[in-house]
């Protein structure tokens, strides 16, 4: 069996370009309102008054680039009624549309919001790892697009050898969930899945 | 909230209150007929099963302006294995093709008693079955708000609530009816609608009960249950305060303060035009305050998660 394919994301490198959701609508042709992949920007701390002086305190920002998890246990492929989505050999979750009756019951299970529907078409669409690159031998648009070097994808196993098994940065969700295939390299003030002390910001972005 | 979620609502208000019916009447038929005889619980409850039959094809037809592509609606039963929203089709297309044929035999007296008693208590247990699977639909893991036991308690109450008081009010409707067509057999019509009405403003305060019972519990386990849920009781109580406060108000109203006058004008005869009013009145309310349940149901649930 082929190995579960996965994302690799250096937070540590990322700076919030937000070059590869761009490639990403770019290369899938996506309408206005549908990111398979999203750059959260979550942020936190206070300023703290010291001998009357306000000083920045603990303020931290980091962006979290994130798209479908093609996770090891996939709630989307659980749920959804018309067995429209599937996992394949090399672990990406593909929807197909020509099955898909657009009911969005994978989007209120997914917890990374990577189901989105597509209004036009009435049916759900979802990043599918730009499979038909990978299957050629070449990247995924957003991994290609980064000029900070910051993605990367390949075997799951592999690339919790080089870079660890992170896999749940705020503000996503707790990775036992899903089991994402998906790992992040955390930089110096990354907080943990279920993290309260920062909040999203432009949200519009999103 | 657009059309695709009100089609939801509709869908879900629909068959559950088609189950709920189903049952009430089953119960009601079994009673009546005891007490004055085949015919005259047939009479009672005949034409009651053909509108449950009505309301099920609109619920039917209601899923389908929920979907993107409808086209595809066939293959919504293809995921048994793993997915309740399968189930949900399945169970409710067997439940309103089984409700149907029995409508039709009932009706035109087609088949024994013993054959139609059967397809009626196997029409009963699907319906039973396919509120469970509707309820488990929602019990997502990435949906806190919903993946608790008030889901199930709440649509059961709701399937019950529903049912009574439509019945209710279908049973005013077809004594009015035969009052006009069939005088002769205006008198033990009157006896059984009141009967049964005494027992539907009974069910009706108690179920209602257990809403009022089960909705502050709900909001306090949200609370104290993650920051996701504790949204949902914010939002419930915040933004959508007005909403939640009408539909207590008005379930309590209508089921509570109507069925307690319901009650009291079914004990003696000689009032069944107030009886009319109130069983109308008292279904409509109650419906209103179902579906606004069912709209912050949907409005004020969060997805865990980005």
């Amino acid at each position: 069996m082929a190995k579960q394919l996965a994302f690799y994301v250096d937070i540590s490198s990322c700076t919030g370009c937000k070059a590869c959701q761009i490639a990403c609508k770019d290369k899938s042709n996506l309408p206005p309102g549908v990111r398979w992949r999203r750059v959260f920007q979550y942020e936190g701390g206070e300023w703290v008054e010291q001998a009357g002086q306000m000083i920045p305190s603990d303020v931290y920002a980091y962006f979290v680039s994130s798209a479908c998890m093609h996770c090891e246990n996939p709630l989307c492929l659980e749920v959804c009624p018309a067995a429209a989505i599937s996992k394949r050999e090399d672990g990406i979750v593909l929807i197909d549309q020509d099955k898909c009756i657009g009911c969005r019951y994978c989007s209120w299970a997914c917890p990374y919001g990577a189901p989105q529907f597509d209004e036009d078409a009435g049916v759900m669409t979802k990043c599918n790892f730009c499979y038909d690159l990978v299957d050629q031998g070449e990247r995924p648009a957003c991994v290609d697009a980064c000029p900070y070097r910051a993605l990367d994808f390949g075997p799951l196993d592999e690339l919790r050898q080089k870079h660890g098994d992170f896999a749940g940065p705020a503000p996503l969700p707790d990775p036992s969930i899903t089991h994402p295939a998906v790992v992040y390299n955390p930089n110096n003030v990354t907080k943990s899945a279920g993290d309260a002390s920062g909040h999203l910001m432009n949200l519009e972005e999103l | 909230m657009n059309a695709r979620d009100w089609a939801l609502i509709a869908f879900t208000i629909m068959t559950q209150m088609s189950v709920g019916s189903l049952l009430v009447l089953g119960v009601v038929h079994y009673y009546a007929s005891r007490k004055a005889g085949m015919e005259e619980a047939d009479r009672l409850s005949d034409r009651s099963l053909l509108a449950i039959v009505v309301v099920l094809a609109l619920a039917m037809v209601a899923s389908l302006f929920h979907l993107g592509n409808p086209l595809n609606a066939p293959r919504a039963v293809t995921n048994l294995a793993t997915s309740w929203l399968s189930w949900e089709i399945l169970l409710g297309v067997i439940f309103a093709v089984v409700v149907a044929v029995f409508a039709l035999m009932q009706w035109r007296k087609i088949g024994t008693f013993g054959l139609r008693n059967i397809i009626a208590w196997i029409a009963a247990l699907l319906g039973l079955a396919l509120v469970y699977s509707q309820s488990r639909i929602y019990m997502l893991v990435s949906q806190p708000a919903w993946n608790t036991l008030a889901t199930p308690i709440l649509f059961f109450t709701t399937t019950l609530l529903l049912g009574s008081l439509a019945m209710g009010a279908a049973f005013v409707a077809n004594y009015a009816y035969v009052q006009r067509k069939e005088p002769g057999c205006a008198d033990a019509q009157c006896e059984l609608m009141r009967g049964a009405l005494r027992w539907i403003a009974i069910a009706s305060i108690s179920l209602v009960g257990v809403e009022l019972i089960v909705y502050p519990l709900y909001l306090g386990y949200l609370a104290s249950n993650g920051s996701v849920a504790a949204s949902s009781a914010k939002s419930m109580v915040g933004p959508f305060g007005l909403i939640f406060a009408a539909r207590l108000i008005l379930a309590f109203l209508g089921a509570g303060v109507f069925g307690v006058f319901l009650y009291q004008n079914a004990t003696s005869a000689g009032k069944e035009k107030i009886l009319g009013y109130l069983a109308y009145s008292a279904f409509v309310i109650v419906l209103v305050s179902e579906v606004m349940g069912r709209f912050l149901f949907y409005a004020t649930s969060y997805r865990i998660g980005v």
